[in-house]
């Protein structure tokens, strides 16, 4: 073996070490990830109360705002740190959850919801966000409880790496599912041109 | 093999290993941005509702400028973050989606509309901005999950050939100064109407008479200093 042979037995150790330790990162914080915005969704009720207790309106005001933006900025995440199910790639090398797309996808539905209509003042709109998460955080935690930290006779079938025909056909759906949506959320930023009341004027007219 | 090869081949490799993991860690982590950015983008009429509802002006002007910073910063830091595609050595050695260069350009022409109108309050120019981030977003999405990260897809072979860098290297290329001129042209027009602007708005002040120049002394005085 030369010294050339080395160098590049060493790279490709780096590179692909790095980019399996980068992946499997995301893969863990993925499930905490979930836990905390189901939790801090759940949790609506409890910062309710709390902000009725306030006498001063300042401090309930920042309360809900940064509840609002933790609880929304950590659906964002979930959806971005997600983006990974959806290349070929790593699904068919990482062991990741087989419908982890699909729980992507839930996870794009509930922005989706909130762009479009009100959870926060609809009952008809929390209730479709709570479905959306529900759903969501079965998709994933199932095949991720089951399949990638188990080891039954059925286990692999719910990893990617161990079922990869299954796994890239649903990446396909997902990634087809979030393009309808995408387009959709497009289609309503370019119709109401980022105003927050394009909503109540299309109910008026 | 002896110790000191040994040594040679390792601090190589961490040289060009380092470099390389650089590149492919900006790359991994630019769907990250890109998407933030568009969610960001898109969701402004959300931004609206919940600023509506704050009791008091100080909240909804925090939440507000919270909004404006993460949003456009951003796209400062996509666009920075994407000039590995501008790099002729980089486009040709790493695989990286063919028109990823495209993508960085209308960026760029998202934050020059940014400069130049007033997006926030103009319902066209924020209709522009969208399309120059979306037009972007595809051209780097469409690349980057059917050719970059399916290259053991083997019915997608073509497609990976034909839209990755390194494969493809004359059109990447081609591409890549088609962009850097488009960038150029766009940020030499930035950077005359930043002079022109400066120009106008800053050379009066500096004509008039000092004591006229603060608003202040403009304005009348009290009648007990009179």
């Amino acid at each position: 073996m030369s010294v050339q042979d080395l160098t590049n037995a060493i790279i490709s150790g780096i590179n692909a070490g790095g980019e399996q330790f980068l992946e499997g990162t995301l893969a863990a914080v993925l499930p905490i990830l979930w836990l905390v915005l189901i939790g801090l969704h759940l949790g609506r009720p409890y910062i309710l109360t709390m902000i009725d207790r306030f006498t001063l309106r300042l401090g309930a005001d920042l309360l809900w705002l940064i509840y609002v933006a933790l609880r929304d900025l950590l659906i964002v995440s979930g959806v971005i740190m997600s983006f990974m199910f959806f290349f070929p790639d790593v699904i068919m090398t990482d062991a990741l959850p087989i419908t982890g797309g699909l729980a992507a996808v839930a996870l794009f539905a509930v922005l989706l919801v909130k762009l479009t209509g009100d959870p926060d003042h609809s009952l008809r709109d929390f209730r479709r966000t709570t479905v959306l998460l529900g759903l969501g955080a079965l998709l994933y935690f199932i095949p991720y409880v089951l399949g990638v930290q188990a080891s039954f006779s059925f286990s692999p079938l719910l990893v990617t790496n161990t079922n990869p025909g299954l796994a890239v056909v649903l990446a396909y759906v997902s990634l087809a599912l979030l393009a309808v949506m995408g387009a959709f959320a497009i289609g309503y930023a370019l119709k109401t041109g980022g105003r927050a009341e394009a909503r109540e004027m299309a109910s008026n007219n | 093999m002896k110790p000191d090869d040994i040594a040679t081949a390792i601090t190589q490799a961490l040289i060009q290993g380092g470099s390389q993991w650089v590149v492919s860690t900006i790359v991994a982590f630019l769907p990250v941005l890109w998407t933030m950015t568009l969610v960001l983008h898109l969701g402004r009429p959300y931004i609206l509702r919940t600023l509506r509802r704050c009791g008091l002006r100080l909240g909804a002007d925090i939440w507000w400028m919270s909004y404006l910073l993460m949003r456009d910063a951003l796209i400062v830091v996509t666009f920075a973050m994407s000039w590995i595609f501008f790099l002729p050595n980089v486009v040709v050695a790493a695989a990286l989606p063919i028109t990823g260069s495209l993508a960085t350009l209308c960026l760029l022409l998202a934050l020059a509309v940014k400069l130049s109108r007033r997006m926030d309050d103009d319902l066209q120019v924020y209709r522009l901005v969208t399309v120059f981030l979306v037009l972007g977003a595809t051209l780097y999405y469409v690349p980057q999950v059917f050719a970059v990260e399916a290259t053991s897809q083997s019915y997608l072979a073509g497609f990976v050939k034909a839209f990755t860098s390194n494969t493809n290297q004359g059109v990447a290329l081609t591409l890549m100064w088609i962009a850097l001129a488009g960038v150029a042209a766009v940020v030499g027009w930035m950077f005359v109407r930043a002079w022109i602007a400066a120009s106008r708005t800053m050379a009066p002040h500096e004509e008039l008479p000092q004591p006229q120049s603060t608003p202040s002394s403009r304005e009348p005085l009290p009648n007990v200093i009179q």
